[in-house]
C-alpha cells in the first residue's frame, strides 16, 4: 500500500518535469531549461532542473522496489531534493516573473507544474519515512589497501566535479536568471548527498579517510589542484576560489581556538587583518610606511609572526577571563583594532585610504595573476594564486589535524570539556589556551598576507566585527572542531553571496538567521565532530545529570 | 575649563543613556546569566519605532506638542520593544534554557545581526542615518564659567533626572515587590525556586520587558537629543552599556548606573583630551578600560566574588 | 616507622566568617589506605580541595614527601597527587581512551614544534601513551568500551574510568572522594577490590565515604572529620568503638547503635 504513494510521488516528480512551469516569458527573456514547454511534447529535450525532476521521479519508482540499505532516508531525501527543487523554481518565477500568475494560469495558458511538483515532494517526505526498511548491508570495515584507495581516489574525484558542478550551475555572471538555477542545483545537491549519507556511504568513506590518512590528504590535494581543469577553471571562479581560501584557511585557525579548545572569540579577523597589514608594508605597496620589498616567503612569516605575538597578547586574558567574559574581552580587541586602523595609526594602516598598489606576486617572472599554460593547455589567469591558496590551506588542515589528535590537542579539549577537571590532571591551562590563540592568530596572519597580494589593496573594512561574525558562523555552520566543517561552512558562506547576487542585500540577516536557527535545530553543525560538542549539545549525558 | 565641564555634562548624559540599556543587559544576566547581546538592537528598535510614532501615527498638529508626543512616543517605542524581548525569549532563547553557555551567546549574536539587518533594509530609508525630533522643549540652561560658556539642553536634563528615577526605582522594585522577589528567587537557584511554586518561564519574560521597557525609553531620549539616529546605534551602545554593567558589576541595579556614568565619562573626556587620541579614539578607551576591569576585577565595583567549584 | 608519604598537618580554612576546616592534621604512609568518614558537611571535601591546591589553606601546611605543596592544583598532580571528584568530573564528549591520555598529559612531553611535525619521536611518544592508557583501562576493567564517549558509559564505569583518569598521572597518593557513591553492593565490592589492587602497586590512597561499613572493611587507619575538626583518628576498630563518633556522627539511639557496631563486628 504504502509503495502506492510512494511511485506516485515519483510519477508526480516526472510529470511535473514534463509540464510547463511559466505561461509566459519573463521580463529577462525565457526561464531556462525551455520551461514553457507543454505538456508531454518533448520528452527527450528536458534538460536543467526538469531533467534533474525527471531523473529523481524515475529512481524513486525504481528505488521503491530495489532493495537498498537505508531505504525510508533515501526516498525521504528524494522527496526534499524533488520538492525544494519544485519549490526554488516556482518561487524564483514568481519572484522574478511578477506574481503567481506566472506559474498558474495566464493568456489561456496553464503552468502548474511547481504545484505538482512540490505535492509530489510533501508525498514523498510523508510516504517515504514509512517505506519498508531495505537489506540489511553494512560496508567492509577494514578492506584491504587497494579497494579503500580506489574508493577515496573515486570519491573525492567525484567530489571535485560535484563542486565544480555546484559553481558552475549558476551559468555564470551574464545568465539572469544564475540565482534560481543555483538554488535549484543545490537542492538536488543537497538531496544526493543526504541520500548517499543514507546508504552509510559517506561515513564509510569517512572512516577509511581516518584510516589512511596520508593518502586521503594526497588525493585531496591533487583534487583540488584539479579545479582549474575543470568546467570551472576561469578567472572568475578562480578568484572566488582564493577568497574561499582565505577565509577558509582563516576558519580552521579560529576553529582551533573556539572549535577545540572552546574560546570563543569575536575579534578573530583582526589577526588577517594584521597580517595583511604586515604584508602589506612590507612588500613596496606605495603607501607602505616602509620602503622594504620582501620576497613574498619573508613578508607572510613575519606576518604570521607579528599577528601570533598580538595572538598572544589577546589570549593573555584568558588567564583570568572564562566564558562569554572572555568573548566580550576578544571583541573588545576586535574593536580597538579596527578604530586604530580606521584612524591610520602610526600611518602604518593607511587609514580611510587603505594600503592600494601592493605588488601581485611572481614567480620566475611570470605574475601570479597571468594566465599560464601547461602542456599546451591554457588556464585562466589567477590560477597561480589558486594554486598558492590551495597549499596553504593544505597547509592550515595539516596542522590542524596534527594538533587535533595530539598531547595538545587532547588538552584543549579537556579544557573546553571541563577546565577545572583538566587541572586537575596537571594541564597548564593558561598556557595551553594561549598557545591556542597563538596557532590560531599565526595562521590567521598567514592568510592574511595571501589576501594582501591578491586583492593588491587592504584596508580596515574588510576586518571588522561583521567578518568575524561571518567566521564564526561559517566554523559554526559547517560542525566545530572538524576541518571539512571549517572549509564547507567558509565555502557555503562565500560562494552563497556570489551566486546569488540579487539577494546580496539580505546576506547578513539571514546570517543572523541562520546562527539562531544552527544552534537552535542542530548546534553539532553540517559536519558533526566525532565527538558532539559538549559547549553546544544540550545537557542530557549521564555526566553532568549524574553532576547535579 | 568650560570645555571640560561641559564634556563632563554631555558625559553624564550620555551615561544616562547607557544607564538604561545597561540595566537590562545587568538583570537578564542576574537572572539568567545570559549577556543578551541582542539587548543593544532592542534599544536600536525602541527609537525606530518612536520615530515610527512620530511620522506615521501621532496626528501632525499633535506631534508638535511635546507633552502628547514624547509620551506617545515613549509609549509606543517602549510596547513595541517590549513585544520584541518577548518574541526573542520565547523564540531564540527559551529553547536553549539548560543548553551549554556558548550556544546561548551565540544565538545572541545571532539575533543582533538579525534585527540590525531587518531594520536597515526594512524600514523606509534606513540606510542612512534618520532624522529624529527633539520631543521636548527646545533650547537649555547656559552655563557661564570663566571666560566660557555652554549650554544644556533641557531635554538632557530631564534624561538624566528620567534614568535616575527609573534606576532608583527599579532597585525598589526588585528589593520589596513579590516579583523582584521571585528574581531574586530564580537568580540564586531556579530549581528551587520552581518547587516554590514560582513560575521561571513567566518571571524571565518580565526580566526581559522591563529591560526592554527601559531599552525602549533611553531610544527615544537617544533620538530626542542626537537628533538623528541609525542602525549602528543598538551595537555600539549596547557595548557601552555591557562594559558598563560589568564595571558596576553585572547583576547590580547601582553598579550600572554608576558604571554607565563612568563609561559616558570616560569617553566625552578621552575625547576632550589630545595626548588620549581625541574624538578619533574615544571607543578604544571604553574597550580598555571594559579589558581591564574584566582582567582585574570582573566582579565589577558592586558585585559579589565567585567562588571556586570543585 | 618510615616518614609519611603525605602530612597535611593543622590544616584550616576560613571563608569569609565559616570555619570549614579548623586545624585538621592527617598522617599517610607509603601502602597505606586512610578513610576520612564524617557527615556532610563536615568539610571533608574542603579538606580534599586543600590538598590538591584547588584552595589554599588559610594555616597549616601540607606535604607530600616531605616537601611544601605547590599552589597550583596542575603542579600539585605534577607532585604526585591525584583525585577522583564526587561529582564525577569526566570529559563527557572525549571517549574513555583519551579521558585517560589527557591523564598521561603531564608525563608525556610532546610540545607544539614537534607535534606539528608529526616525526618519529613524537609517534613513539603517543604509540607508548596510549598503550599505558589501554593497560590503564584494562586494570580499572573497562578495555572493552576504550571508544565510547565518557557520557555514554554507565554511572559505575564512569567511576573507575574517572580512576584510571587519575592513575594514568602517575600518582604517589590517590585522593578518591566518594568512589562507591551511587553503586549496588556488587559494585562497591568490585570498587573495594580495584581500591586494594591500587595500593598493592605502592599508591597511597585517601577515601571519602559515607558508607562505613566500606572504610571499615578497606582502611588501615580511618579520621572522622565533624564541623570541620578532626574528631577521631585510628584504626577501624578503635574508630567503630568509639563512643563519640558513634553519637556525634551516627547521631542515633544506643540501641540501634549496638546493632550497627555488631553488624559491623561480624564482618
Amino acid at each position: 500500500m504504502n509503495r502506492l504513494w510512494t511511485v506516485l510521488s515519483g510519477l508526480g516528480f516526472a510529470v511535473a518535469a514534463m509540464m510547463p512551469w511559466v505561461t509566459f516569458a519573463l521580463n529577462d527573456g525565457n526561464y531556462p531549461a525551455k520551461s514553457t514547454l507543454q505538456f508531454f511534447d518533448a520528452p527527450f529535450l528536458l534538460t536543467g532542473f526538469r531533467l534533474h525532476l525527471l531523473v529523481i521521479g524515475l529512481l524513486v519508482v525504481l528505488f521503491t522496489f530495489l532493495p537498498l540499505p537505508g531505504r525510508p532516508r533515501i526516498l525521504r531525501a528524494a522527496g526534499w531534493a524533488g520538492g525544494l527543487i519544485s519549490l526554488v523554481n516556482g518561487a524564483y518565477i514568481t519572484f522574478k516573473g511578477g506574481g503567481l500568475g506566472a506559474i498558474t494560469a495566464a493568456d489561456g495558458k496553464v503552468a502548474f507544474a511547481a504545484f505538482v511538483g512540490v505535492a509530489a515532494g510533501a508525498l514523498l517526505i510523508w510516504s517515504g519515512a514509512k517505506a519498508a526498511p531495505g537489506i540489511e548491508f553494512s560496508w567492509p570495515e577494514r578492506p584491504s589497501r587497494w579497494l579503500a584507495y580506489l574508493a577515496l581516489l573515486v570519491s573525492f574525484a567525484g567530489l571535485l566535479l560535484f563542486v565544480a558542478a555546484i559553481l558552475t550551475s549558476g551559468g555564470g555572471i551574464t545568465n539572469p536568471y544564475s540565482a534560481g538555477q543555483f538554488m535549484s542545483f543545490l537542492a538536488m545537491a543537497a538531496g544526493l548527498i543526504a541520500a548517499l549519507g543514507a546508504t552509510g556511504v559517506l561515513r564509510w568513506i569517512g572512516e577509511l579517510s581516518e584510516q589512511h590518512r596520508y593518502f586521503s590528504l594526497l588525493v585531496m590535494l591533487g583534487c583540488a589542484l584539479g579545479l582549474p581543469f575543470t568546467s570551472a577553471g576561469n578567472e572568475y571562479w578562480m578568484t572566488v576560489a582564493v577568497n574561499i581560501g582565505v577565509y577558509a584557511a582563516t576558519a580552521i585557525g579560529l576553529n582551533i581556538v573556539v572549535g577545540l579548545a572552546g574560546l570563543l572569540d569575536l575579534g578573530y579577523v583582526a589577526f588577517m587583518g594584521i597580517g595583511a597589514f604586515v604584508a602589506a608594508n612590507l612588500s613596496g605597496a606605495a603607501a607602505a610606511a616602509f620602503d622594504i620589498h620582501l620576497p613574498f616567503i619573508f613578508a607572510a612569516i613575519a606576518a604570521a609572526l607579528v599577528a601570533g605575538v598580538f595572538g598572544a597578547i589577546v589570549g593573555s586574558p584568558t588567564l583570568r577571563v572564562r566564558g562569554d567574559y572572555l568573548a566580550i574581552v576578544t571583541m573588545a580587541f576586535g574593536e580597538i583594532f579596527v578604530r586604530s586602523s580606521q584612524n591610520n595609526i602610526g600611518g602604518l594602516t593607511g587609514g580611510s585610504n587603505a594600503i592600494p598598489g601592493i605588488p601581485p606576486l611572481e614567480l620566475f617572472g611570470t605574475g601570479f595573476q597571468e594566465s599560464i599554460s601547461i602542456g599546451g593547455y591554457k588556464l585562466a589567469g589567477g590560477v597561480l594564486y589558486y594554486v598558492l591558496i590551495v597549499l596553504l590551506v593544505a597547509l592550515v588542515m595539516g596542522v590542524f589535524a596534527n594538533l587535533k589528535d595530539s598531547r595538545i590537542g587532547r588538552a584543549w579539549i579537556a579544557i573546553r570539556e571541563d577546565e577545572d577537571a583538566a587541572r586537575a590532571m596537571g594541564i597548564q591551562t593558561g598556557r595551553a589556551k594561549i598557545l591556542a590563540f597563538l596557532i590560531g592568530a599565526t595562521l590567521a596572519g598567514l592568510a592574511g598576507a595571501v589576501f594582501a597580494h591578491k586583492t593588491s589593496s587592504v584596508s580596515y573594512e574588510s576586518f571588522r566585527f561583521t567578518e568575524s561574525v561571518t567566521l564564526l558562523a561559517a566554523v559554526i555552520l559547517g560542525g566545530m572542531g572538524t576541518i571539512p566543517g571549517a572549509v564547507l561552512g567558509a565555502s557555503l558562506l562565500f560562494v552563497l553571496p556570489e551566486t546569488l547576487r540579487e539577494f546580496q542585500d539580505y546576506r547578513l540577516m539571514l546570517f543572523g538567521l541562520a546562527l539562531v536557527l544552527i544552534m537552535r535545530f542542530r548546534p553539532q553543525g553540517l559536519v558533526a565532530d566525532r565527538h558532539r560538542r559538549a559547549e553546544l549539545t544540550t545537557v542530557d549525558d549521564p555526566v553532568e545529570v549524574a553532576a547535579r | 575649563m568650560a570645555a571640560y565641564l561641559e564634556q563632563l555634562v554631555n558625559g553624564l548624559v550620555l551615561g544616562s543613556i547607557i544607564g538604561l540599556i545597561a540595566l537590562g543587559y545587568t538583570m537578564v544576566y542576574g537572572v539568567i546569566q545570559l549577556i543578551n547581546f541582542a539587548h543593544g538592537e532592542v534599544f536600536m528598535v525602541g527609537a525606530y519605532a518612536s520615530l515610527a510614532c512620530y511620522l506615521w501615527i501621532l496626528p501632525p498638529d499633535l506631534a508638535g506638542t511635546w507633552y502628547i508626543a514624547l509620551p506617545a512616543m515613549i509609549l509606543f517605542g517602549s510596547l513595541v520593544a517590549a513585544l520584541l524581548a518577548i518574541a526573542m525569549e520565547r523564540f531564540a532563547y527559551r529553547p536553549l534554557r539548560g543548553a551549554p553557555r556558548l550556544a546561548p551567546l551565540i544565538t545572541a549574536l545571532g539575533v543582533s545581526v538579525f534585527l540590525q539587518e531587518v531594520v536597515r533594509l526594512f524600514f523606509p530609508d534606513a540606510k542612512q542615518a534618520k532624522p529624529y525630533p527633539t520631543p521636548f522643549i527646545e533650547g537649555g540652561i547656559t552655563v557661564h564659567l570663566g571666560d566660557g560658556q555652554f549650554t544644556i539642553a533641557y531635554i538632557r536634563i530631564l534624561l538624566v533626572v528620567v534614568a535616575i528615577g527609573l534606576a532608583a526605582l527599579l532597585q525598589l522594585y526588585i528589593s520589596r515587590s513579590r516579583m523582584g522577589r521571585a528574581m531574586r528567587a530564580i537568580a540564586n537557584d531556579p530549581d528551587t525556586a520552581r518547587l516554590m511554586g514560582i513560575n521561571p518561564d513567566r518571571i524571565i519574560v518580565w526580566t526581559f520587558v522591563i529591560g526592554a521597557v527601559l531599552a525602549g525609553v533611553a531610544g527615544v531620549f537617544y533620538g530626542g537629543y542626537q537628533n538623528t539616529i541609525n542602525t549602528d546605534m543598538g551595537f555600539q551602545n549596547g557595548i557601552f552599556a555591557f562594559t558598563a554593567a560589568v564595571l558596576g558589576g553585572i547583576g547590580s541595579i547601582r553598579g550600572a548606573v554608576v558604571g554607565a556614568m563612568i563609561i559616558g565619562v570616560v569617553k566625552t573626556i578621552a575625547g576632550q583630551l589630545p595626548f588620549l587620541g581625541g574624538t578619533q579614539y574615544d571607543y578604544v578607551w571604553i574597550f580598555v578600560v571594559l579589558i581591564f576591569m574584566l582582567v582585574f576585577r570582573p566582579q565589577g565595583f558592586f558585585g559579589e566574588t565567585e567562588r571556586v567549584r570543585a | 616507622m618510615s616518614a609519611p608519604v603525605l602530612c597535611a598537618s593543622e590544616v584550616s580554612m576560613v571563608f569569609g566568617g565559616l570555619v570549614a576546616l579548623d586545624s585538621v592534621s592527617l598522617e599517610l604512609h607509603s601502602g597505606q589506605i586512610v578513610g576520612l568518614i564524617g557527615p556532610n558537611g563536615a568539610g571533608k571535601t574542603t579538606f580534599f580541595n586543600c590538598l590538591t591546591g584547588l584552595y589554599v589553606p588559610t594555616k597549616g601546611r601540607v606535604e607530600l614527601s616531605g616537601s611544601v605543596l605547590p599552589k597550583d592544583p596542575a603542579k600539585v598532580t605534577v607532585a604526585g597527587i591525584a583525585r577522583t571528584f564526587q561529582n564525577i568530573r569526566l570529559f563527557p564528549s572525549m571517549t574513555a581512551l583519551e579521558n585517560v591520555l589527557v591523564g598521561r598529559h603531564i608525563r608525556t612531553k610532546q610540545g607544539p614544534l614537534s607535534t606539528l611535525l608529526h616525526g618519529p619521536s613524537f609517534r613513539h611518544g603517543e604509540r607508548a601513551a596510549r598503550s599505558r592508557a589501554q593497560e590503564l583501562l584494562a586494570f580499572v576493567g573497562l578495555s572493552t568500551v576504550h571508544d565510547e564517549l565518557a557520557r555514554n558509559l554507565p554511572y559505575g564505569d564512569q567511576r573507575r574510568l574517572e580512576i584510571a583518569r587519575a592513575l594514568a598521572t602517575e600518582p604517589t597518593v590517590l585522593l578518591l572522594d566518594e568512589p562507591t557513591a551511587g553503586m549496588n553492593p556488587q559494585e562497591t565490592e568490585a570498587t573495594r577490590q580495584l581500591i586494594f589492587a591500587i595500593r598493592d602497586t605502592g599508591v597511597s590512597v585517601v577515601v571519602i565515604e559515607h558508607d562505613t561499613k566500606f572504610i571499615f572493611s578497606l582502611c588501615d587507619r580511618v579520621s572522622v572529620l565533624v564541623q570541620g575538626r578532626l574528631l577521631v583518628q585510628g584504626s577501624p576498630e578503635e574508630v567503630r568503638g568509639d563512643p563519640r563518633v558513634i553519637e556525634a556522627y551516627l547521631g542515633k539511639p544506643p540501641e540501634e547503635v549496638a546493632e550497627i557496631v555488631e553488624e559491623a563486628e561480624n564482618e
